[in-house]
């Protein structure tokens, strides 16, 4: 570490002043946009309008979620932003839709990357890699965080099931990774344009007191998983009422029903015994080793079964039948033993090399 | 035979063609050396038979032969290689002698042509000497004026060259001292009378002849080129010798690095040689002169037979060295050995009595090969007579053999006779004056007089040690660098219990002048006093004390006496089974006027009183007064402090020992203990456990209102174990409240709950965490209904964000006596569960599967995280708990060892973040367990390996020792279990270079050996390991010196940090634990009033530390941006490092992964290149850690700013 620092003194020296040394407007298609914490620190957002990937695979569900046109992707996002905070940093330049995190982690934001691959050349090796490193994991952008969310709007909206008693929730700040990345959708298109244009002056990061930092933040986090007992109660009761409320609905709709023979697609029929909770699938029909349900889990009907019956032992031949065998066999003792002893020998001399063996 | 055996061969490999033709090449040429290969005839001819390498050629017959010697006659054949490497660093270079020689020759001629000097009184005679600036180094008494007896000098009769140089077996010295050349110079009879055995009158008729020597050498006519010195042997001013040192001008025989050490000797003498036995008194004392009966003075007669020797020395080392082979090299392996453990000269503490001694290591091997000499009949047993050796041994066979003699021998109650020509000179039972006795090939000499009983001990250990080391090498460690590279001088890594003790004002209170004049000198006698009267008050609590300090120097021809180090060391080596006894048991109360009781009486002072015991007897006992059980571990310094004062008059101001400053390390300040006490705190990890038990118990009884019964509650917490850095505390819940915040920190220990196995539990990992939350809402409306006063919570995760799958949820439990638990449910379907959403189709191979959706990329992302957490949690904590709790019982020293350690880890900000405590047990147990282990497996109690640590401190110094040698690109095995399993466990070498871990820590139940050191540290933070540990060794050893506190080893230095962020102290619950924790911050409460949280500090708030929440939540954050260091036990700075490649200019990205800035438009240089480049924002990253740690980042400063 000490060797680098007479470098990084002089990249101080010039990060340290932006003010003096103008940035650039834009850097790799990505607008500049200069954020002041404080008199002596910038932070740097990087932003972009949004454009869908071409992908085949993209989903139309998220083309609805960041409509093209008025979505502004944020790059550089401070690890401490809340929405609120995102929203009144974008106020000059029109009213904000919502907010939406990455996750911050794996791999956000590829298909935004992809969309403009060719317009930079020195580019297009590094996105290459990441689609390479990322291979199927390219569509779980953004669902990180908002995935979820709508299967439990989805639960609660069922009319039919269980309601699940929420636990109590106060206004947490989450800390993602440093860098990451996250989409503001502004109401209109206009306002997307503004927040592109760089600003007369630097915008300033507004605060939100309402959602603590420090100390505050972190006894607020220690009562807040600390819920009173009878809420706990309450969340997870009615929780497990919506799960067998599901399990239950699932089961009806299941092809397989308790005591009737599972028949896959190929007409095979699936011999399972009880199993270790008695009501798994089907079972209708005689009894299947303990090890064999084990091994394949329920729904495996096709496929398993024949591979361990290979197991058979090999026949053994008998290698010192013949006197060539033996001989071979000793020659081969000795040459080891040889080898071995010249590994050694080259050990101990490197050893030697590095004055090893001079005790004082 | 080959022909027809190579017909088969062609014939069955006719398959095989090509190899064929070249194969008959070789067979053929081989043929010549297939005839001395009798035994393997066939082998060469098979020569042909691996068709993928012709290069690999069985060996010949000579070959063979080294590799089975190699194998057989060493240890393996690498250690041969080992030590052939190692020799001939250690020898002289012949081949650079001739200036030497030529120096010698005309050293000889000065010597044989020096003046006689005519007879004359020898104060006169001292007189014209000091004329030249030589002092005559006359013994005590000096000779006065009426003495009666004169001294002279006529040149030499005899000058040879003796001791090792000739025999070509010098071994070189510790801490680059000179080889040295003996030249013995034989004093002509006629100089010496026959009654010159009396009072020490030859020894001064020799310092005159040496002084006159030295007149002639430094004389202005004499042109050698060289400077002479006075040098005595052990401080025996009797053994004084003159030494010879190239001057700083002349460079001619220096190359060496010799020195010339001239020693005259009485070949032939006019003095009755009978009269020298050991049993012969040759002092008369003036009180004593009319007696007729004497004390023996066998110190004093076996110097004088030492004039006697060094030709006959030479004469059996040279015999040996021709009859046996392996000697030179035998020998120059057993001193190494010895040198690198102080037997023998240097400059740090070197163990007494081993100076001058070359011919006892010698005489060692000559009594392995030629035998003992039979005691004359009716003397003592006969039967147990060790047989000699063969002469054909290997030089390593020998050296262990001479070993295995050392461990074996009890020097204090068997003497020794080396098998002699003629017999026994002396009758073997005029030896019983010695405290040792090994007598040496020519039957004259004792060569352990003068070496105390106590060094021999140590002397033994050791010995013990090397073979314990050598044995049972199965571990990962090359015992050679043990062995012979690897210097154990180091006080504090050798001995449990170090004293420094400066003896300059020491009296001894049975002052006899006897005595002094045995042993030559009041020092000399001092020491051998000192030396028995500890080892007579420890007993059998030590296994060895030794006495340790520098060798003596030469001292300028001026100086007729030797002067000697004022400051000595005592090292204990302690029997943890009885050292830390609290009473020791004198004679009864019948015995009240017995010889023994007075003695009893006389050797403890006032600390032997009459008691009265349980059991009824009344005896004479001495009992050591303790305030606290930790101070148990004092008992033998206090004996030894006591000792020292009762006979020495030593006071506690010249005594300086370091376990309490060690203490200090692990203990709260004092005005915070006295704030527990006043609030009646339970303190200590026996309350804890205890505390524990009645939980458990209380929670069993809850059967019948739970659901499912629990089966079972296991601990998985250092503060259970005996492990945790600080005295585990509780404050009762009543008196909390006020209790300054800097002191209010409440550790939750970890327990796991395992409910009784039921079909009920959900097939649904979602559902099986909110079930959890259920069965913890149950258990905490029981316990508290149940137990007044106890408070419990559930607690739902760690962060704002919830992991679905993962085990999250915990209860808090807090006792009314304020101890805190976080118990966690064991539900051990959760693995198969989680192994099926990891992979579903586990039959399946691989390039069959469908391709993962993105959804269920995700999902087994999260259940191969949640999967560690669970294995770790579950499996390998309660696991690892018990191991660690057993070793704890069986090693007194284990717990606190790991204690320190833990402590000095969290000093220099690693504990924790990058190093997790369970790894640092693991160091520490290896340290425990590397020798030693098997024996451990049958033996009942306490471990009992020759090596292993008997206090903390010493168990501190030798995990620093080890941390700082200790390649960790190699695994580690630690032998958790005992050894019951350790075959089977070996270091698995590849390891896995991709993962961040750098250490690999492998235990029975953790083959890969990453479970604890998965996290971290990485190889940069193992690097910082390295190198701390080595800085604060050497801090350890600038400890000797006797100066400086054990806390700087603990203060750490913060240049190498980028940043370093200041927090507040008074807002840290657990600042009293740093190191330099500051009393004001939690005392002057006005100062920080301001500071302070509104909220209320009563609540109760088991294991809330924000320093340490934030700290982790930073690392989090800036993973890739910096490392950040903290320390966890009350620090108050966290430091953090840049990344070093993120501070250059790189293309932007879209992920960095860090906060950048675009590097400036640079006017009109390299505008292309430097467009698009960003470099990490250096001021915003540390303004956000600013604003994240809103309220108690107090300053941020950055290195060079």
């Amino acid at each position: 570490m000490g060797s680098s620092s007479s470098p990084s003194k002089q990249k101080r020296t010039s990060a340290a002043g932006p003010s003096t040394s103008p940035l650039p407007a834009t850097i790799a298609g990505f607008a500049v946009l200069p954020i002041t914490y404080s008199q002596s620190a910038t932070h740097i957002l990087y932003v972009r309008s949004h454009s869908a990937p071409k992908h085949k695979n993209s989903k139309g569900k998220q083309r609805e979620e960041l409509p093209e046109g008025r979505t502004l992707f944020v790059v550089n996002v401070p690890p401490h932003a809340t929405e609120r905070e995102l929203t009144v940093l974008f106020k000059s330049c029109g009213t904000v839709e919502r907010v939406l995190f990455s996750t911050g982690g794996g791999n956000g934001s590829t298909d935004e990357q992809e969309a403009d691959g060719a317009e930079s050349e020195d580019e297009t090796g590094m996105i290459e890699d990441e689609e390479a490193g990322d291979g199927e994991g390219s569509g779980s952008e953004t669902d990180g965080d908002n995935g979820p969310r709508p299967k439990k709007k989805r639960k609660i909206a069922q009319p039919d099931g269980p309601q699940v008693v929420p636990l109590p929730s106060v206004p947490l700040r989450i800390l993602r990774r440093t860098g990451h990345t996250a989409y503001v959708v502004f109401l209109d298109a206009s306002s997307l344009a503004r927040a592109l244009k760089p600003p007369q002056k630097p915008y300033v990061w507004p605060v939100d007191t309402e959602t603590p930092l420090g100390l505050a933040h972190y006894s607020t986090l220690y009562s807040f998983l600390r819920p009173p007992l009878d809420v706990v109660r309450a969340h997870a009761d009615s929780w497990m009422e919506a799960f067998e409320h599901e399990q239950a609905k699932k089961r009806q709709e299941s092809k397989y029903h308790k005591g009737e023979a599972i028949v896959d697609e190929d007409g095979f029929t699936l011999v399972t015994r009880g199993g270790a909770y008695g009501k798994t699938l089907g079972g209708g029909v005689g009894v299947a080793s303990k090890q064999f349900v084990n091994e394949h889990g329920e729904g495996a009907g096709t496929g398993g079964g024949k591979r361990h019956r290979k197991k058979k032992t090999e026949k053994k031949e008998k290698d010192a039948f013949y006197a060539f065998q033996i001989h071979e066999k000793k020659r081969k003792e000795i040459i080891d033993l040889k080898k071995k002893f010249e590994e050694d020998k080259a050990n101990i001399e490197k050893l030697k090399q590095s004055r090893k063996f001079k005790p004082y | 035979m080959p022909p027809t055996l190579k017909r088969k061969r062609s014939g069955s490999a006719a398959s095989d063609s090509g190899s064929d033709a070249s194969g008959s090449d070789a067979s053929g040429s081989n043929k010549s050396s297939a005839a001395e290969w009798q035994g393997l005839d066939a082998a060469p001819d098979s020569q042909n038979a691996p068709p993928s390498s012709h290069a690999v050629k069985p060996p010949t017959g000579q070959e063979l032969r080294n590799i089975k010697e190699a194998t057989d006659l060493y240890r393996s054949s690498s250690f041969k290689f080992q030590i052939d490497a190692l020799l001939p660093n250690v020898r002289p270079k012949y081949q650079h002698s001739q200036p030497l020689d030529a120096f010698l020759l005309a050293l000889h001629k000065l010597l044989v042509d020096a003046p006689s000097v005519a007879p004359q009184h020898p104060l006169h005679a001292s007189r014209s000497l000091s004329k030249k600036g030589i002092a005559v180094p006359y013994i005590r008494p000096l000779p006065t004026e009426d003495t009666n007896w004169k001294v002279a000098f006529d040149p030499p009769t005899d000058v040879v060259l003796v001791g090792s140089w000739p025999t070509r077996t010098s071994v070189k010295g510790k801490d680059a001292l000179r080889y040295t050349v003996d030249i013995a110079v034989a004093m002509p009879p006629s100089l010496f009378q026959e009654k010159d055995y009396l009072n020490g009158r030859a020894f001064q008729k020799r310092a005159y002849y040496l002084a006159t020597i030295a007149a002639a050498l430094v004389g202005s006519k004499s042109s050698l080129p060289c400077e002479a010195f006075f040098e005595s042997t052990s401080g025996d001013p009797r053994c004084t010798n003159l030494v010879l040192r190239p001057s700083d001008s002349s460079k001619e025989w220096s190359k060496l690095n010799v020195q010339i050490r001239i020693i005259p000797f009485l070949p032939e003498s006019p003095i009755p040689l009978q009269r020298l036995s050991p049993s012969r008194s040759n002092l008369r004392t003036a009180a004593h002169e009319e007696e007729t009966k004497e004390d023996a003075t066998p110190i004093y007669n076996s110097a004088f037979m030492l004039m006697h020797t060094p030709k006959t020395h030479l004469l059996s080392v040279h015999a040996l060295k021709q009859d046996v082979p392996a000697f030179t090299d035998a020998l120059t392996l057993l001193r190494v050995w010895a040198n690198q453990r102080g037997y023998g000269p240097g400059i740090r503490a070197c163990v007494r009595g081993f100076e001058g001694k070359g011919m006892l290591w010698a005489s060692i091997l000559e009594l392995l090969v030629h035998g003992e000499e039979p005691p004359p009949a009716g003397f003592g047993k006969a039967s147990a007579r060790r047989k000699p050796l063969g002469k054909g041994l290997s030089p390593y066979q020998l050296f262990k053999a001479a070993l295995d003699f050392l461990a074996r021998h009890r020097f204090g109650q068997d003497a020794v006779f080396v098998k002699s020509k003629d017999g026994h000179r002396f009758p073997p039972a005029s030896y019983f004056s010695h405290e040792a006795v090994f007598v040496d090939s020519s039957s004259s000499v004792n060569l352990l007089a003068g070496v105390p009983l106590s060094s021999l001990d140590l002397l033994r250990h050791d010995a013990q040690a090397t073979l314990d080391a050598l044995d049972h090498s199965s571990l990962s460690e090359d015992p050679f660098q043990t062995v012979f590279l690897q210097d154990h001088r180091d006080v504090f890594g050798r001995f449990d219990v170090v004293l420094r003790v400066d003896v300059s004002s020491a009296e001894m209170r049975a002052k006899s002048a006897h005595l002094v004049a045995d042993h030559g000198s009041v020092y000399n006698a001092l020491l051998a006093n000192l030396t028995s009267v500890l080892r007579r008050g420890l007993g059998n609590r030590a296994k060895a004390v030794a006495v340790l300090h520098p060798s003596s120097d030469v001292r300028p021809l001026t100086q007729a006496l030797p002067s000697s180090s004022s400051v000595l060391y005592l090292g204990m080596i302690l029997d943890t089974e009885h050292a830390f006894r609290l009473v020791d048991h004198g004679p009864s109360a019948e015995e009240q006027e017995s010889e023994s009781a007075k003695q009893f009486r006389d050797f403890w002072g006032d600390k032997a009183e009459l008691r009265r015991f349980k059991d009824g007897s009344i005896t004479e006992s001495v009992v050591w007064d303790i305030k606290s059980a930790d101070e148990r571990v004092h008992v033998p310094a206090m004996i030894a402090k006591h000792l020292l004062q009762r006979h020495f008059s030593i006071g506690s101001d010249a005594v300086q020992t370091w376990q309490s400053q060690y203490d200090a390390l692990l203990r709260a300040p004092d005005s915070i203990r006295s704030l527990y006490e006043s609030r009646r705190a339970s303190m200590g990890f026996k309350t804890a456990m205890a505390a524990f038990d009645t939980l458990v118990k209380q929670m069993k009884a809850l059967d019948d209102q739970l659901p499912l019964a629990i089966l079972n509650v296991s601990a998985a917490s250092s503060a259970l174990r005996y492990t945790e850095a600080f005295v585990p505390v509780a404050v009762p819940l009543a008196s909390r409240p006020g209790l300054p915040s800097a002191a209010s920190h409440l550790p939750a220990m970890e327990i796991v709950v395992e409910f009784e196995k039921s079909g009920r539990w959900p097939d649904d990992l979602r559902a099986v965490q909110k079930i959890k939350l259920a069965f913890f809402e149950q258990l905490a409306t029981c316990l508290m209904g149940a137990v007044k006063g106890l408070q419990a919570s559930v607690v739902l995760g760690d962060g704002p964000v919830r992991k679905e799958i993962q085990d999250e949820a915990a209860l808090d439990i807090v006792t009314p006596d304020g101890w805190a638990f976080r118990a966690r449910i064991w539900h051990d379907r959760e693995a198969t569960l989680l192994d099926r959403t990891i992979d579903p189709q586990p039959h399946v191979p691989k390039a069959v599967k469908k391709p993962l959706t993105p959804e269920e990329v995700r999902d087994r992302q999260a259940a191969i995280e949640a999967k560690e957490v669970y294995v770790r949690r579950f499996v390998h904590a309660p696991r690892h708990h018990r191991a660690v709790a057993a070793l704890s019982h069986r090693s007194a020293a284990f717990a606190g060892t790991v204690r320190l350690v833990k402590r000095w880890f969290a000093a220099h900000w690693l504990l924790r973040s990058h190093v997790r405590e369970e790894a640092v047990e693991l160091l520490c147990a290896y340290v425990f367990l590397r020798t030693g282990a098997r024996v451990q497996a049958e033996g009942a109690a306490g471990i009992v390996g020759a090596d292993v640590p008997g206090t903390k401190e010493r168990g501190f110094a030798t995990v620093l020792e080890f941390l700082k040698e200790w390649d960790w690109t190699k695994g580690l095995v630690v032998p958790l279990e005992f050894g019951e399993r350790d075959a089977s466990v070996t270091p698995d070498a590849s390891g896995r270079p991709s993962t961040r871990a750098a250490w690999s820590l492998v235990t029975e139940f953790d083959p890969e050996g990453r479970m604890w050191t998965s996290d971290g540290p990485d190889a940069i933070v193992a690097r910082r390991v390295t190198a701390l540990a080595k800085a604060a060794w050497d801090g350890l050893c600038g400890l000797e010196s006797g100066d400086g506190n054990v806390k700087r080893l603990f203060h750490h230095p913060t240049d190498d940090y980028d940043f370093v962020v200041e927090l507040n102290l008074a807002l840290s619950p657990r600042y009293y634990q740093n190191v330099d924790a500051d009393a004001s911050v939690w005392a002057a409460k006005g100062k920080y009033a301001n500071a302070l949280p509104k909220e209320p500090v009563s609540a109760v708030m088991p294991g809330f530390d924000p320093m340490t929440m934030f700290h982790d939540d930073l690392k989090r954050t800036y993973e890739d941006t910096a490392l950040l260091f903290y320390d966890v036990l009350g620090g108050s700075r966290i430091g953090g490092v840049w990344v070093p490649n993120l501070r250059t200019p790189r293309p932007f990205r879209v992920l960095g992964g860090f906060s950048s800035i675009p590097v400036p438009k640079d006017g009109n240089k390299q505008k292309e290149k430097s467009q698009g480049l960003v470099v990490l924002n250096e001021n915003a990253v540390l303004a956000e850690i600013g604003q994240l740690g809103h309220g108690y980042v107090v300053k941020i400063t950055q290195k060079g700013a």
